[in-house]
């Protein structure tokens, strides 16, 4: 069998194992280890435990569980409360005043932690009840949360920028940097479409009644003070790191005590707060690493075909593909992808097929890595697969069904999709802020 | 389900529970390491060399010890685009299934574990870095992790077996 064929069909069983509704880390795992068994004989045993000594030594991994942390501690002790309260009472009378604020204080919220769990908690538990109760249609509603959460992976700090930066060797702080633009053009492009279609349809968005308006100016402009808490996390965290004084892993850590401390200064950190925040920081923690265990079992595999060389000749010397063509083509395959993997197994086995060509055909690895993350916040909205849809799910009050959720995501992709073309298009969105900042 | 399967089952989850809210607590030791780093680099600059190794250490043991709590808090998603639709006998049915091979994976993890343990002992394998940690007692700890995650594997496995023939174990 030649080498093209063995990769595809491991590929393919792989998929198998993965609809039969296994756990993707068990479906990956055992598809890996059961072939390079059959590839390399008894060598190969090894190699899976290897793959926890790989992850051990990357450093940058410690910010997986810190950020994850911070999260349920900033949705469970309830900090956001006050944030969402501001954001309320300034856009109230908007028209869809409510779910631009929701993308504002999912905005910050991005900017204070780098997954998109925590948006989509403090989504689910503040802002989707609020904008029931005013009566805003449930679509919008459900596409406005998941889209705002899924900000969460581009805004700085970014897990997803930080593994991508562990696998293409990449300057974890240009690649930060790189994401705050796109990060804020996309939130820009969502508060357009909210406005624009509110305009049009008023029903989607009603504006507050009038008397739930009436409140003292004094009292309006003391709200705005809840946006200090927020702005110092901010700063003690992607400040401190961007500002050189500490390292990347070292200010995660900082981010996590600061907003510990933050829940104790609100009085909101109980022990029941407490336990949960911990456990569902194993939870989650627990699950990344898992499927980042196992993907890079299957990526050795991978590797151990010559996968890259492969794809480099399907791509240049049988397609005859442009530069711009197979970056397309990669893109494509990603969102193809990205709607059966999950993304975080996605980029341990695809990434490394990919970005070493990214960087042969003269492309930007720092920008590849933002259109990157476009992808996969992409991939995180589409069915099947995707944490938000579990959330939602579990989350979401009976009255916003399955079809509620999937169905109202669609305009939300269609506007990322646009802001992927622009990207691509003009690079200097993504590269001028490292570039000014770096001095190159 | 015979008596033996269910002490099993019983014992197993126990013994991964406590073990895992306990792990739970780790993350708590890599933020004060890596505090107890940034404040003496930043302020009194005097750095450590013991810190990134120490906090990685914790960090593989927190997730690998964790593991088999989170099993039983079942925070392992899967893509269920068809195993939604299928009744809970059905689900279970495929799971006890599929399970061979992911317990099969944990095997191979396991054997590669011993393996690397040994290794350690015998030659008294050390981090290539100016600390310079011995390497023995982390692999026993992470191989002690994945031994649990494969328990745990089997309880649920008996779990599942159980629930597609129409019983529970309690």
């Amino acid at each position: 069998m030649s080498y093209e064929l063995i990769a595809i069909s491991i590929f393919f069983s792989m998929m198998a194992m993965l609809l039969t509704g296994q756990r993707i880390f068990g479906a990956i795992g055992g598809v890996a280890t059961v072939f390079a068994l059959l590839l390399w004989g008894e060598g190969a045993a090894d190699m899976p435990f290897h793959a926890s000594f790989i992850l051990l030594n990357w450093y940058p991994l410690l910010t997986l569980p810190l950020f994850i942390y911070m999260g349920y501690m900033f949705s469970e002790s309830g900090i956001a409360d006050d944030l969402y309260r501001m954001f309320h009472v300034w856009m109230g009378p908007l028209r869809g005043g409510l779910a631009l604020g929701t993308i504002g204080v999912m905005t910050a919220v991005a900017a204070m932690n780098g997954l998109s769990v925590a948006g989509m908690a403090i989504g689910c538990t503040l802002a989707l009840p609020e904008m029931l109760k005013r009566k805003y249609d449930k679509i919008m509603i459900s596409g406005v949360i998941q889209a705002g959460s899924s900000l969460g992976i581009m805004i700085p700090p970014s897990v997803v920028l930080v593994l991508y930066g562990m696998i293409a060797r990449q300057n974890v702080g240009r690649l930060w940097m790189a994401g705050v633009f796109p990060g804020l053009l996309m939130s820009g492009m969502f508060a357009l479409y909210i406005i624009v279609r509110c305009w049009l349809q008023p029903h989607l968005g009603p504006a507050l009644p009038a008397e739930e308006r009436r409140m003292p100016w004094g009292q309006k402009f003391r709200l705005l003070s809840a946006g200090i808490l927020p702005l110092l996390i901010i700063f003690s965290m992607t400040g401190l790191f961007l500002g050189g004084v500490t390292s990347l892993v070292e200010c995660s850590a900082v981010g996590a005590t600061v907003t510990t401390l933050a829940a104790v200064f609100k009085r909101r950190l109980t022990g029941k707060v407490l336990v949960d925040t911990l456990r569902n920081t194993l939870s989650v923690s627990c699950m990344f690493m898992w499927v980042i265990l196992a993907a890079l079992a299957f990526s050795a595999v991978f590797d151990g075909l010559g996968a890259v060389h492969a794809i480099e000749i399907l791509f240049l010397e049988k397609w005859h593909l442009s530069p711009w063509g197979i970056m397309i083509m990669m893109q494509v395959s990603y969102l193809f992808m990205g709607t059966f993997l999950d993304d975080t197994a996605m980029l341990v086995i695809v990434a490394p097929l990919y970005v070493p060509l990214v960087i042969k055909l003269g492309f930007n690895p720092i920008w590849y890595g933002v259109l990157y993350t476009i992808t996969c916040q992409i991939a995180y909205m589409t069915p099947p697969f995707g944490y938000n849809l579990f959330l939602m799910r579990a989350m979401a009050p009976p009255e916003i069904t399955l079809a509620d959720i999937y169905r109202s995501i669609i305009p939300f992709v269609f506007v990322m999709i646009i802001a992927l073309a622009v990207v691509m298009v003009f690079p200097q969105i993504a590269l001028w802020l490292p570039n000014w900042y770096f001095g190159k | 389900m015979p008596k033996a399967i269910r002490i099993y089952v019983r014992y197993v989850e126990a013994a991964n529970k406590a073990i895992g809210v306990v792990s739970m607590y780790l993350i708590f030791g890599m933020m004060g390491v890596l505090l107890y780093e940034s404040l003496f680099r930043t302020i009194l600059n005097e750095p450590h060399i013991w810190v990134v190794e120490t906090a990685q250490f914790i960090m593989a043991a927190y997730y690998l010890v964790g593991g088999g709590y989170s099993m039983m808090l079942d925070s392992h998603v899967r893509m269920d685009l068809l195993y939604s639709k299928w009744s809970p006998k059905g689900q279970a049915l495929a799971d006890s299934l599929t399970s061979l091979l992911l317990g099969f994976y944990l095997v191979l993890l396991i054997i590669g574990g011993f393996a690397g343990t040994k290794y350690a002992l015998v030659y008294g394998q050390v981090n290539y870095t100016p600390w310079a940690p011995r390497l023995a007692p982390i692999k026993i700890i992470m191989t002690f992790g994945m031994v649990m995650m494969l328990l745990q594997v089997i309880a649920q496995f008996f779990r599942d077996l159980a629930r597609a023939r129409g019983k529970t174990i309690p």
